[in-house]
């Protein structure tokens, strides 16, 4: 009887630990440009895509580059490993998720944020009359 | 009256329906006597026939494409094949909740059939009622037949006189004058769902999701009636038929994620996979913890918690996927429904922790004490320790999807745990649940002596450690993966040898055997085909060949699927082999949807997933400002600005502020020859589109010409000015370059496994229900078997 509540109670410790451990390690924090430079890792940054700038793929590398600015007004060159990511150009807002390499931010993934479905859906009720 | 109303009320009627049934079951229960009985099956037949009317209205208004209807046009269009039409059913929330309430409601008329066998129908379908009119609340506040004009009333509302020759109009206010105009043509089906997985997996999943609040129903009815034990009987072989169809369901999900979504993989942590994995992971773990209580009566505590928990995880998991809670940390994207429906699934959670947990609490006094007897090297020692890993799986998956709302709360800013946490909290708990699943089959109950089951253990672990050896030569891989593998390949044998004694015994108790070995053999598919996968990305030019993973590929051009889904056709040739494949890309206005296409043999998969598509680049542009009757040239073609065309009608459009169009002429000539041409400025009002115009040249290259600027003067119209672009013909060289098509290309290896292992999982929990179905049925007197 003593035994099983000895293993229980050091499979349930190291249960937790490692799920702790891991939740932290795993949940990427959010930064700005500047601090995810200083950090030198692994961050997310929310910002806007500067469209007068150019977009570019390299299909020899699989890399879409893109110029984003950050909520610090700070204009960034993110090269993301991967083709373009979907709603790109109608997205009000993305968050790249990567790290610095120089002065590049090498993203291993960007989310779009995509206007609110509702105004989307007015436009397209007029459309559809 | 429109019909839509009709399928309103009728909402409401199922609803108030079930939740008298909910009641009078439950006086039936206090009373002990079946006074009202007839009262309650009639108000649950009355909910369950109402609802189902509402759905087949609900169909109805989706099959003639009512598009006065919000969700009919949000979903559908006129141009979907009939399949995919009766699929929008369920594409969008109000419909799937709609689905899921249905399968509830039919299920529900066949367990009052099954349960009033069993003597437990008022209490059951008490519960069960009750769950029942809380799907149907959520759409009576969330209503699928809310009408157009009440959702977009800015837009669509007129007043005053109907435009003659108006047809799609419908009158609401005759005395004042108030009509509503309504879409003619739907949004259509959300381009990722049109495949014919969307015909059957939501199905599946919904029926699976219905089945799981049986076990809920039956474990508050037995803390109901102070039957500790002989609702696990009645209850088991619900429990393993959700478990089996909701396995399916996840399984089918994750080889749509797979073969059409181009996820890569068949898994992907996703919220919306893992909001079905979590109940199903409870629910197997209550159906191992279950079977000891049946031998020895422990666990009495623990199989009501999971029992409970499987239900309340079903709940939770649509909150976390359903209530837009999660927002943007996700590849799924989760309409923000509203705050109703936010807190009305709160509320259910809330409610139905409370019945569970709260009785629960007030019946654990009462409950009997078994006292333990089994040893540390016993089957109910291996079952508690597998369930108890099972949970914990259940637990990280919970915590993981969460994370949004747990870091949300912690930090103040939602993000999500990338996939690695899902893999390194789960892998040791997999290697445990793996090897227990196999050691377990080999203990005996209460006790084993170490020798005998040392002795049983030789073969299976002679032949794991061999599948072992024969994985590492593909390959070195991290030590718990090899782990893994092994365990994965103890639990396959140790199956494989007590399966063949069982089922020389008796071939009916076969079931737990085969559905571990097909568990134990879709891990080893895992391990081979997501460890051992090779991947490269590869540019292929069209028509010419390239070596990539061992494969000679070649690119041979597209075909259009219809107006905006390209197939992209590749020869795929090794040796004497040759296949094709067409992975296809599908363009839409938003977004870039790109769907695999893969080639099955039988030891691997070659797995092709477009990238893009690299049209020859364009040539080089140039610019010009031309005064009016200016010429400039443009390599061998002459280009003059003849003169705006801006008439008066454009002008009175323009000084009022309606659409205008403005004209420029221009002339082009080449050797001689001259041809009008015009750019054009549109404006709608909201801002200036220019729109190109192209010029065929006599060798057949084009040039395109855009307006960039006009300046026009006033005063002397002469010295009127335009600024156009002229795009040259891409010159000889980029041209044979021609299109390259990017994909990345990647080798499974004995994938087959996973499909396999899936087969045999699913006829293991046949035979199992099968089992328990005629267990249930024998009505014997002990609840404890001997």
């Amino acid at each position: 009887m003593k035994a099983k509540i000895i293993v229980g109670v050091v499979v349930v410790a190291v249960g937790i630990v490692l799920g702790a451990v891991n939740f932290i390690e795993s949940n990427v924090e959010y930064m700005d440009f500047a601090a995810a430079q200083r950090a030198n890792k692994k961050a997310q940054v929310k910002g806007t895509w500067v469209k007068d700038q150019a977009t570019s793929f390299d299909p020899e590398k699989v890399q879409f580059s893109f110029f984003m600015k950050d909520d610090a007004d700070r204009t960034v060159k993110v090269v993301l490993q991967g083709a373009k990511p979907n709603n790109f150009e109608i997205a009000e807002s993305v968050v790249a998720k990567g790290r610095f390499s120089g002065e590049e931010f090498h993203a291993t993934e960007v989310l779009t944020k995509c206007p609110s479905k509702y105004e989307g859906d007015a436009e397209a009720v007029k459309k559809s009359l | 009256m429109l019909i839509g109303h009709i399928g309103a009320v009728i909402v409401k009627i199922a609803f108030l329906s079930a939740l008298a049934a909910a009641f009078l079951y439950y006086r039936v229960h206090r009373e002990q006597s079946n006074r009202l009985l007839g009262f309650a099956r009639t108000s649950y037949h009355l909910a369950a026939m109402s609802f189902m009317t509402s759905a087949t209205i609900f169909l109805y208004l989706i099959l003639t494409h009512r598009f006065q209807y919000t969700y009919v046009w949000n979903h559908s269009s006129t141009d979907l094949p009939l399949p995919l039409l009766i699929s929008t059913f369920y594409a969008g929330q109000e419909g799937s909740f709609t689905l899921w309430a249905l399968y509830a409601a039919v299920i529900g008329v066949f367990l009052m059939h099954y349960s009033s066998r069993k003597d437990y129908e008022p209490e059951v379908m008490s519960i069960y009622s009750l769950v029942l009119s809380f799907l149907f609340l959520m759409l009576v506040v969330k209503n699928p037949f809310t009408l157009i004009w009440e959702s977009f009333p800015n837009d669509l509302l007129r007043n005053g006189p109907i435009p003659p020759g108006l047809t799609n109009y419908v009158m609401i206010d005759e005395a004042k004058g108030v009509w509503a105009q309504y879409p003619v043509e739907g949004k259509g089906l959300n381009a990722l769902l049109q495949n014919y997985w969307m015909v059957i997996h939501p199905q599946i999943l919904f029926i699976g999701f219905s089945s799981m609040t049986v076990p809920y129903a039956h474990a508050v009815a037995g803390l109901m009636k102070r039957d500790y034990n002989s609702w696990i009987r009645v209850a088991t072989p619900w429990s393993v038929f959700g478990a089996m169809v909701l396995g399916t369901g996840i399984i089918l999900g994750g080889y749509w994620a797979y073969e059409t979504l181009g996820w890569g993989g068949f898994w992907g942590w996703d919220p919306v996979e893992n909001s079905s994995l979590i109940p199903w992971l409870l629910c197997v773990a209550s159906i191992h913890t279950t079977l000891t209580q049946r031998k020895s009566g422990a666990f009495v505590k623990t199989n009501f918690v999971l029992s409970l928990l499987t239900f309340i995880t079903v709940l939770y998991s649509t909150f976390l996927t359903r209530s837009g809670v999660l927002g943007d940390t996700s590849v799924h994207s989760f309409v923000d429904p509203g705050m109703w429906v936010y807190w009305l699934l709160l509320g259910f959670i809330a409610l139905f922790a409370t019945i569970g947990f709260g009785l629960l609490f007030i019946r654990m006094k009462e409950m009997p004490k078994i006292p333990v007897e089994h040893s540390l090297l016993s089957r109910e020692f291996a079952l508690f320790l597998g369930a108890f890993a099972l949970s914990f799986v259940a637990l990280f998956v919970v915590i993981g999807t969460s994370s949004p709302i747990i870091t949300s709360i912690l930090k103040g800013k939602a993000s999500a745990v990338e996939m690695m946490y899902y893999v390194k909290t789960n892998l040791p708990l997999g290697i445990a649940i793996t090897f227990l699943s196999g050691l377990g089959q080999l203990l005996w109950w209460q006790h084993s002596k170490a020798g005998t089951i040392l002795k049983s253990m030789a073969v299976p672990t002679g032949l794991a450690l061999a599948t072992t050896f024969l994985v590492l030569l593909m390959g070195s891989e991290e030590f718990l993966i090899l782990l893994f593998t092994f365990c994965s390949a103890f639990s396959l044998f140790a199956n494989l040898q007590v399966g063949y004694g069982v089922f020389m015994g008796n071939p009916k108790f076969v079931g737990g055997s085969i559905a571990h070995i097909g568990i134990a053999v879709m891990c080893l598919g895992f391990v081979t085909s997501e460890r051992y996968d090779d991947k490269a990305t590869v540019s292929l030019e069209r028509d010419k060949s390239v070596e990539a993973l061992g494969y000679q590929l070649t690119y041979v051009g597209y075909k259009a699927l219809d107006r905006d889904r390209y197939a992209f056709n590749i020869e795929v040739a090794k040796g004497d082999v040759r296949r094709t494949v067409a992975p296809s890309m599908h363009f839409t206005e938003q977004s870039t949807l790109r769907h695999p296409d893969l080639v099955n043999f039988i030891n691997k998969d070659f797995y092709v997933s477009p990238v893009s598509v690299e049209q020859p680049s364009k040539g080089e542009e140039q610019s010009l400002t031309l005064q009016k009757g200016g010429v400039a040239a443009v390599g061998n073609l002459k280009i003059t600005f003849v003169d705006f065309d801006f008439n008066n009608f454009e002008k009175g459009a323009m000084l009022e502020g309606r659409n205008f169009v403005i004209n420029v002429k221009l002339e082009v000539a080449e050797d001689g020859r001259k041809k009008p041409l015009t750019v054009q400025m549109r404006n709608d009002g909201a801002g200036n589109e220019f729109v190109p115009a192209t010029y065929l040249a006599g060798d057949g290259s084009s040039y395109e010409f855009n307006l960039v600027r006009m300046m026009p003067d006033r005063d002397e119209r002469s010295r009127s000015k335009v600024e156009i672009t002229v795009a040259l013909p891409v010159d000889v060289l980029t041209k044979q370059k021609g299109e390259t098509l990017v994909i990345e290309a990647s080798v499974k290896p004995m994938i087959n496994l996973v499909w396999i292992g899936t087969v045999a999982l699913v006829v293991g929990f046949c035979l199992t229900i099968l089992r328990r179905g005629s267990e249930a049925r024998l009505k014997s007197s002990s609840s404890v078997e001997e």
